[in-house]
């Protein structure tokens, strides 16, 4: 089972992702880490999703790049967050797979749904705004708007959370 | 209470207006919080939340005090989290305030309505 959550900014994505992964029963829940601790500010908004989900069974995993290496238990069930920073880490990290991220990504998830029961995956709306982006993040908005289309197709639920609330795209209470 | 949310311009307003008519409507950008806590209906809440972040207070604390006050309010806001982060940093501190003080306060609400293009869409109705 595979469950796509995307909202905007402080909307409540992760907490209604984390009752997700709790809904889905017993087994070892395994969280990928993706935001690169690089300022202050980071540092706060790791520590701020630390507390939300301090308690709740969660073994911690690291992934800033190359999510197809990732080596996870059989049978447990992931939360991925989130797709916005693991995007923009691929396309201007050194290490990162810049042209080729949509792919790799995708090639990614797929890798990692071989290996877990379920994949809870935590992505972002960052395509409502006035300002045209060129350049980089142009590129990150199309980029991330890609695989977020691919990643809803390959979803057996897509939820958007909209100031908690959440909107049924795809499965779940949809259907 | 009541939330009646949405993008910039997609006629919250006049939606709110219309399914509440003779009710008496202040603005987020003009009032001050003795009046946000005695409003029947205010209009461009998100706009008091960026007054008072640039006035440099905290906002934590906001959405209970809404709750304990005017308990019957009905909010029309912004969304403004669905954009690229933006690169200033009180920009960034206050979409995110938007965003929490209004889940909160949408936690609470009995009914909460989303208007896209002039059309509301009812997401909650407890």
């Amino acid at each position: 089972m595979m469950v796509l959550v995307t909202g905007g900014s402080g909307s409540g994505k992760s907490a209604f992702a984390e009752e997700k992964v709790l809904s889905l029963g017993e087994a070892r829940r395994i969280y990928i880490a993706t935001m690169f601790p690089f300022d202050p500010e980071a540092f706060r908004k790791i520590d701020r999703h630390r507390i939300l989900r301090c308690g709740k069974g969660f073994e911690t995993v690291e992934c800033y790049t190359n999510l197809k290496d990732l080596v996870l238990p059989r049978d447990s069930v992931a939360l991925l967050e989130c797709m916005s920073n693991l995007t923009a880490n691929e396309m201007f990290q050194e290490e990162g797979a810049h042209e080729n991220t949509v792919e790799d990504i995708l090639a990614g998830v797929r890798k990692v749904l071989s290996q877990v029961r379920d994949l809870v995956i935590v992505t972002n709306e960052i395509f409502s705004e006035a300002a045209v982006y060129e350049g980089g993040t142009g590129t990150y908005q199309r980029y991330l708007g890609e695989i977020n289309q691919a990643l809803a197709e390959m979803a057996d639920e897509v939820t958007e959370v909209v100031y908690g609330i959440p909107v049924c795209h795809k499965g779940g209470t949809c259907t | 209470m009541e939330m009646i949310i949405g993008g910039a311009f997609q006629g919250k307003s006049a939606y709110a207006e219309n399914k509440y008519p003779g009710t008496c409507w202040v603005q987020g950008s003009d009032i001050e919080e003795d009046t946000l806590l005695s409003a029947r209906g205010v209009l461009g809440f998100h706009e008091y939340i960026r007054r008072e972040l640039k006035a440099g207070h905290d906002v934590k604390h906001l959405a209970k005090k809404l709750m304990g006050q005017n308990p019957d309010v009905i909010l029309v806001s912004d969304e403004v989290g669905c954009g690229v982060v933006p690169v200033d940093a009180f920009d960034r501190a206050y979409r995110e305030a938007v965003g929490r003080v209004c889940t909160e306060l949408a936690a609470f609400s009995k009914k909460v309505t989303r208007v896209t293009c002039g059309i509301g869409m009812v997401i909650k109705d407890a």
